[in-house]
């Protein structure tokens, strides 16, 4: 087995001097992230996550522990590291208002070596899979900010790295913006061989829906490391239902079908909501039966699971937010 | 006005911090001697290679030193407001977010100044104590005319202040290299204000730009008040005038900029605003 | 690809919006022209004013053209890594694996077309001005003082852009102290053996001290009364600056980003 990432005992810590309490960023971190996998680090405000991408990135080092970036000491062999790997932070602000988006892309290239007519090839057909290609000749200071952060995540790309580092690369983006780069993402990770991504997010259905592995961290512990379905499922094992329904007699009669844990009934202008949790699912077509029995239609039928902030507050008591 | 005492206080507060806070402050306190004093050796150097003594020529001497202290106000306000727009526009980029807030911009801006003309007073204060015991700078405090001196700094500091506060405006349109803008400026007050040497030795149109500029009054005021009795009246090429004319040139003049500033920086800021210059970095 | 290769283009990338920007931005043409050749007529008039011999007016200019370079290596060099943590880019170029060396590098070249604008704009239009006689003897030797000191200059530079590694705004203040103090003790705008002996060779530790003191002998008839060492002297001694500030910033750079990163100041802004 091949690890990108590989920590062990981690640990960093600031300030400490003069008698003051040091503050520890991260606390003891053990980390393996296999090479080809798309893992998400998800945690609140302050829980250790852009602390720990500098660290794995090289721009910071650990206070103790050992830490290996595709089989190389962060301590030791950064400069291995860096021809391999690359950045995007949320909100970032690089490049030089002066230069067009081209322009800047071009340069951040050279940064790695990469001669200029490959460079020039790849940021071409980027610009396109991320809509910018009537930008290219604009300025950073004319583009908007879904505009500037989407060039930002072809900076991180284009230089085609071993890992690549996504320090809540969607925030403050739009719907639309968020999708696109979300969408370039996956499709990166499955169609290239090898290719390693961390993304650390505080929004959970990012990491829900992208990552094969997601890490919860706070206060600079993980929590717990596994597949979003399996740390879902370690939170309940019994599913809500909501049905939305025109009224019918005898509502109350749905708590006493076998299989049916608990229900809520919501009364509105011309319709029921009926929330009712259920030990097995297969007990819903009993429910729906029992319900068009009784002259009710049947408007619509939701489900819905354990998300992950539901894992998170079950783990550490608070939210994401 | 409580307003605006609140904003001037509170833009004085923030400007004192970004000066000060950087270090430990006896490192800052020799950061603000060191500066001044370096500046005013230079002109010290030249004038002893070619005099040999403060004594072959005093009153010229005098007429150096007094001048370069007191332009140190011109220098270091000047370049403190347009580093206020610079700084707050491409490090900090908390422009925006001053300009929106219900607040007179003009008094954030002089606000910020507030700290760099008690920074530049001390620094003053040091280099005259400099010039009077280490070279033998000749200014008799008997004779120093105090309220003539306190009336000037009042109206030049004010004009000084509004001078900034056009070259503040002009900051909202220019790029990172805009610096020069203090440079160019500051640069051309040296030269025709009669700071170091007499507008006499200028040729008769750099003289009438000299004559045009409220700094030539306020240095020549600032002169014959601190050095009164000694003669400096003589030196500047406005012997021809009495203290009460000079005072009355530098009101005028001091009117006239202030105009001219607020026209400025009107301008300045409607245009940055046209163009969407107000959030914009250049630094490259 | 060899690190050669990397870093020259990492080099050519980063001089790409030095030299990109004054054309983009053409209001230093003004501001960075003419403007300065003001406060270089002030000391003029200033030696006038006191009868100096006329060729100090040479020395002004001189001292003038050559402040453009100091002032780009104290603010477009040193001061431009803390311009990038405030903006975000240095993360970037400490994540790229370019030498720091061709950052710096980069932005030296990339910035030579403005400085050197500004530098021979102020010579042409103080020498026709001010009527300024020059004697130029040995061309070449000229040309390579003026070479010499560049990079000796250049690599002190670098040394100082370090210190913004780990510092925030107490080296930018660092910067600002260094305009006035070093036209002092380097002697721009006076014969700097006028310091006495000791002062002069203590400011040679500034490469341009020599280089100015070198190529006013070189260029202005009658100045060698006012020469601090033979301009022979000084470019060997000037030669080993250069190389002794180049090595000294390789490993300050080293040692400060590794200090940086310890501290976790490396990517700490508004310090």
């Amino acid at each position: 087995m091949v690890f990108a990432i590989e920590a062990e005992s981690l640990t960093r810590t600031f300030g400490g001097k003069k008698g003051k309490e040091p503050l520890v960023a991260l606390d003891n971190v053990n980390l393996e992230v296999k090479e080809g996998e798309l893992f998400g680090l998800l945690g609140p405000n302050g829980a250790g996550k852009t602390t720990l991408i500098k660290i794995l990135s090289t721009l910071l080092l650990p206070s103790s522990g050992t830490v290996k970036v595709l089989g190389h000491d962060v301590v030791k062999d950064s400069q291995s590291i860096r021809r391999r790997i690359n950045m995007v932070s949320g909100g970032e602000s690089s490049g030089y208002g002066i230069l067009t988006v081209k322009e800047n892309l071009w340069m951040f290239t050279q940064f790695y070596g990469i001669p200029s007519e490959v460079a020039k090839r790849r940021i071409d057909e980027m610009l396109v899979s991320f809509g910018l290609v009537d930008k290219k000749n604009s300025t950073l200071r004319t583009i908007s900010t879904g505009q500037r952060q989407k060039m930002n995540v072809v900076r991180g790309f284009v230089t085609d790295p071993d890992l690549i580092f996504l320090d809540e690369p969607t925030l403050g983006l739009d719907v639309n913006a968020s999708f696109i780069i979300r969408d370039y993402i996956r499709r990166w990770v499955k169609e290239q061989q090898g290719k390693t991504v961390l993304l650390t997010t505080h929004y959970m259905l990012e990491a829900d829906e992208l990552c094969d592995r997601v890490a919860i961290i706070d206060r600079g512990r993980i929590l717990a490391c596994d597949t979003p379905a399996n740390l879902k499922r370690s939170v309940s094992r019994d599913s809500t239902f909501s049905i939305a329904t025109t009224p019918f007699k005898q509502v109350s009669g749905v708590g006493q079908l076998p299989g049916v844990k608990g229900l809520e009934v919501k009364e509105q202008s011309d319709r029921l909501e009926v929330n009712f949790v259920l030990e097995d699912e297969s007990v819903i077509a009993d429910i729906i039966s029992y319900i068009t029995t009784r002259q009710g239609k049947v408007l619509s039928l939701a489900k819905s699971q354990p998300t992950l902030e539901d894992v998170f507050i079950g783990l550490v008591g608070r939210g994401l937010g | 006005m409580r307003e605006q005492f609140r904003t001037l206080k509170y833009a004085a507060w923030l400007g004192w911090q970004i000066e000060s806070n950087w270090t430990k402050p006896w490192l800052f306190i020799v950061y603000s001697i060191a500066k001044p004093i370096s500046a005013t050796l230079i002109l010290v150097l030249m004038y002893l290679v070619i005099l040999s003594s403060s004594l072959t020529r005093p009153d010229i001497f005098a007429f150096m030193f007094i001048g370069n202290a007191f332009y140190m106000y011109v220098a270091q306000v000047l370049f403190g407001i347009v580093m206020v727009i610079h700084e707050d526009r491409e490090h900090y980029q908390t422009l925006k977010l001053i300009y929106i807030a219900p607040i007179s911009f003009y008094v954030y801006i002089l606000g910020r100044a507030v700290p760099k003309i008690v920074i530049t007073t001390i620094a003053i204060l040091i280099t005259l104590a400099f010039g009077v015991f280490v070279l033998g700078l000749d200014i008799n405090f008997a004779t120093v005319n105090w309220a003539l001196l306190a009336l000037a700094m009042i109206v030049g500091l004010m004009c000084i202040c509004m001078i900034g506060v056009a070259l503040a405006g002009v900051s909202f349109l220019t790029a990172k290299h805009g610096m020069g803008i203090n440079e160019g400026i500051a640069g051309m007050f040296y030269l025709f204000c009669g700071v170091v040497f007499p507008i006499t030795v200028l040729p008769q149109w750099g003289q009438a730009v000299g004559l045009g500029i409220p700094i030539t009054y306020w240095l020549e005021i600032v002169r014959r008040a601190v050095l009164s009795g000694s003669g400096v009246e003589n030196i500047g090429g406005l012997q021809s005038y009495s203290e009460t004319e000079i005072f009355l040139f530098l009101l005028i003049s001091c009117a006239l900029f202030f105009a001219i500033s607020l026209a400025i920086f009107r301008y300045a800021d409607r245009l940055a605003r046209k163009k969407g210059k107000l959030d914009m970095t250049t630094s490259y | 690809m060899s690190d050669w290769l990397l870093n020259y283009r990492a080099m050519v990338g980063r001089a790409y919006p030095r030299i990109l920007g004054p054309w983009r931005e053409p209001s230093w043409v003004l501001f960075d022209i003419f403007l300065p050749l003001l406060g270089i007529a002030a000391f003029i008039f200033y030696y006038r004013s006191m009868g100096a011999p006329e060729v100090f007016t040479g020395f002004v200019v001189l001292g003038g053209a050559m402040t453009a370079f100091w002032i780009n290596v104290l603010w477009s060099m040193a001061a431009q890594f803390y311009w990038e943590k405030e903006t975000g880019n240095l993360q970037l170029y400490m994540l790229a694996p370019m030498s720091r060396m061709a950052v710096l590098a980069g932005m030296a070249v990339g910035g030579m077309f403005f400085t050197s604008v500004r530098a021979v704009s102020t010579f042409v239009l103080g020498f026709l001005i001010f009527n300024v006689q020059i004697q130029v003897t040995e061309p070449l030797a000229l040309m390579a003082v003026f070479l010499v000191t560049l990079i000796a200059i250049y690599g002190m530079g670098m040394m100082f852009a370090s210190l913004y590694l780990v510092w925030g705004r107490g080296a930018m203040n660092f910067s600002t102290l260094m305009q006035e103090p070093i036209y002092l003790v380097s002697g721009f705008y006076f014969p700097v053996r006028q310091l006495g002996f000791w002062v002069a060779a203590a400011g040679s530790i500034i490469p341009i001290t020599l280089g100015l003191d070198a190529m006013r002998q070189l260029m202005f008839a009658g100045s060698d009364v006012f020469a601090f060492l033979t301009w022979q002297f000084e470019l060997v001694v000037m030669v080993g600056l250069a190389a002794f500030f180049l090595l000294l910033a390789r490993f300050s750079l080293s040692y400060m980003e590794n200090l940086a990163k310890r501290d976790g100041r490396l990517t700490l802004r508004w310090q």
